[in-house]
């Protein structure tokens, strides 16, 4: 039996000293044969964006039937990190040392930023997520998001609420995640210098249960706009409840979902505010390409594939830049050098760039919900500080 | 500060119901029931899943409650076969389990936060009167008189009825209680079903006001189980009393601004405090033989 045991660990040596012998193919060096790109999504647990992967596949596998960058295909390799610290750290250093792929595009994961931004940096690899969900995913030197992200629609909710509803009594109802309160104050800071505003009333610790509280001290406030960001359905019906019919409430992404616009009782004027062009509305501009690449692949219609298509878009649009060989080190300088690319479905240019910090995409697009239904309205992307 | 006072008691009707649900389930077949609210979830959502493809209200209701009724009488019969002589903790751990099970189960069939939040329905919404600048709609008392009626009316049953006194024989012996005749497997099982069809309406009753979606519905029994501690999962008008408290705590807790950024924990520091002030005088091996 023993004897059995140290032939076992032996044997696992060897296949160690093995394995590590490949990885100097893990690189990301590899100048022939596929391109190689990670993605960690939740595709299973409690985030769960299954569709993610699948428009990201779809966008390379329309690269690789026009011949591929530089005649070299792209291929994706997606891993579900199930939302679980342990897999999600293990599938980074898997896909860059294992697999050596050149970049991670379409990440959608809600702890992937957190947990890997050290390896990200350490490793000298850019990540362009689908969806950037934590506060890291906006302050490290090597991600960079397609999406505005929570403090930055903050920002976006407020100045909409003040500047083009025209409130003076602006207030906010907010669960604040654990790690986000610096994030969501710094948020309202860029607000008030902007604006020369403050808040009416202030309540950052909206927890579960009754929220009648939260809606009675906005009344006690004379609060004219509310943002709120958690779950909406006992909200708007105690809103209602509470005949809160004269004050526009505004959402943020997470809660623009066609189930939320039937949750939310007719009366009442609660505004969503939205990351890209607002997805149930196929004809705007930059959803065309979105919706066409939806629909042949079967891919559910969400916002989160919008992040999809876009991060991959942009990917392969900086990988044509490259001259010479495609590698993990040319990638990553590419996109510390690029020029800013026009996206039409978001409301400023996309950049990576060379900062230590990255949140390129500002602004939001809005919509009402009306009906039953998501209503987007005309104003087109409202973006802190510029001019609509 | 007392608009937010009065908001909360005016879910402190919600919180009893709740916290009445578990200590009902507890004094009748001695079992701490974490699958209580998933199930009434069940129950809830299979009505809306109706009243959503159409059926008239009227006939999704009795609907889901028999849908709840049925889980319920599912669960109990598992938790009778299987652990029926198992002791207490065996069974609240296999009920957490079970809730486990029912909360994976019910995320996938209704759908999360965001992509399940339901409107339920509101029979009771119109405004009463308004205290200050709070509106205290119907729901709010008819919760209250709800919560009242299972204190007032079980505690009659139980004390008063030849079906109470078997009930109890039950809760407490229930091999000795079969040994003298008490048809107990069964009687067990038209507990679990009754329970199952109560809980059901309160979660109905309480949706508007504390979740829209499967998830957050299902996890009111956190907030179910403290008020039932409140009762010492024995006491039906201490529950009752202990969710008019846990409403006030909160309300309080939310406009006191010292402590609005820990009001998720004050009403439960409080529970802990009170909990120990009512066992000053408790002697260990008697208050705590069961």
């Amino acid at each position: 039996m023993k004897h059995a045991r140290v032939t076992a660990a032996l044997a696992a040596a060897v296949l160690a000293g093995a394995s590590a012998a490949c990885s100097t193919d893990g690189g990301g060096e590899a100048t022939t044969g596929p391109i190689k790109v990670g993605s960690i999504n939740g595709v299973t647990g409690l985030f769960q964006t299954p569709e993610v992967p699948k428009a990201v596949q779809a966008v390379f596998d329309e690269v690789n039937e026009a011949g591929g960058v530089n005649g070299r295909e792209l291929e994706l390799i997606s891993v579900d990190d199930a939302m679980n610290p342990q897999r999600s750290t293990e599938a980074a250093l898997d896909l860059i040392q294992t697999e050596g792929v050149v970049a991670l595009v379409g990440s959608s994961s809600a702890v992937d930023c957190g947990l890997n931004r050290g390896t990200y940096s350490k490793h000298e690899i850019v990540s362009i997520p689908a969806v950037g969900v934590d506060p890291a995913c906006f302050t490290s030197p090597n991600i960079a998001p397609v999406n505005p992200g929570p403090f930055g629609l903050l920002t976006a909710m407020l100045y909409y609420a003040s500047e083009e509803l025209g409130h003076d009594r602006v207030c906010i109802d907010y669960t604040v995640l654990p790690g986000s309160g610096g994030g969501v104050d710094a948020a309202i800071q860029e607000w008030s210098d902007l604006t020369g505003k403050e808040l009416a009333h202030q309540e950052l610790s909206v927890g579960e249960g009754d929220p009648t509280k939260y809606l009675v001290a906005d009344k006690n406030a004379g609060c004219q706009a509310v943002l709120y960001n958690g779950p909406v359905g006992p909200y708007f019906a105690q809103a209602k409840t509470q005949g809160m019919e004269d004050v526009d409430f505004i959402v943020g992404a997470n809660s623009y979902t066609d189930a939320n616009a039937q949750a939310i009782p007719p009366g009442l004027h609660v505004y969503a505010g939205t990351e890209w062009q607002p997805y149930t509305d196929a004809t705007l501009p930059g959803n065309e390409r979105w919706s066409k690449i939806i629909e042949e692949n079967e891919i559910q219609r969400t916002a989160f594939s919008q992040g999809a298509v876009m991060s991959a878009d942009v990917f392969v649009e900086v990988l044509r830049t490259i001259e010479g060989d495609i590698t993990r080190s040319s990638v990553t300088e590419a996109f510390k050098s690029m020029e800013p690319v026009e996206y039409p479905m978001v409301g400023t240019p996309w950049v990576f760039g060379p900062g230590e910090a990255h949140n390129p995409v500002k602004g939001s697009r809005f919509v009402k919900a009306e009906g039953g239904a998501w209503q987007v309205l005309p104003e087109g992307f409202i973006v802190p500080g510029e001019q609509n | 500060m007392v608009n937010s006072v009065i908001a909360g008691l005016t879910s402190g009707g919600v919180y009893a119901l709740l916290g009445l649900c578990v200590v009902l389930t507890y004094r009748l077949v001695a079992v701490v029931n974490f699958t209580m609210a998933a199930v009434g979830a069940m129950g809830a959502f299979v009505m809306v899943s109706l009243t959503d493809a159409g059926v008239s209200a009227w006939l999704a209701l009795p609907v889901g409650v028999a849908a709840g009724a049925a889980l319920s009488a599912a669960l109990g019969a598992v938790l009778v076969r299987w652990f029926g002589g198992h002791g207490q903790n065996t069974k609240a751990a296999v009920s957490v389990a079970l809730y486990v099970a029912l909360m994976a189960v019910g995320l996938r069939l209704f759908g999360s936060t965001t992509t399940g939040a339901h409107s339920f329905p509101r029979p009771f919404d119109a405004p009463v009167f308004s205290a200050g600048s709070v509106v205290v709609p119907q729901s709010a008392l008819v919760s209250l008189a709800f919560a009242v009626l299972i204190t007032a009316g079980v505690g009659l049953v139980l004390h008063r009825t030849r079906v109470g006194l078997r009930l109890q024989a039950l809760s407490e012996q229930p091999s000795t209680a079969q040994v003298v005749g008490i048809a107990a497997p069964r009687l067990a099982l038209v507990v679990w079903v009754v329970i199952g069809a109560v809980t059901t309406l309160v979660i109905l009753l309480v949706a508007p006001r504390l979740g829209g979606d499967f998830s957050t519905l299902g996890k009111l029994i956190n907030t179910a189980l403290a008020v039932a501690m409140l009762g010492a999962f024995r006491s039906l008008p201490l529950t009752l009393a202990g969710g008019l408290v846990l409403g006030c705590l909160e309300g309080l807790s939310a406009a006191v601004e010292a402590v609005q950024q820990y009001q998720g924990v004050v009403p439960f520091l409080v529970i802990v405090v009170l909990l120990w002030w009512r066992s000053r005088h408790e002697v260990w091996d008697t208050a705590h033989s069961r």
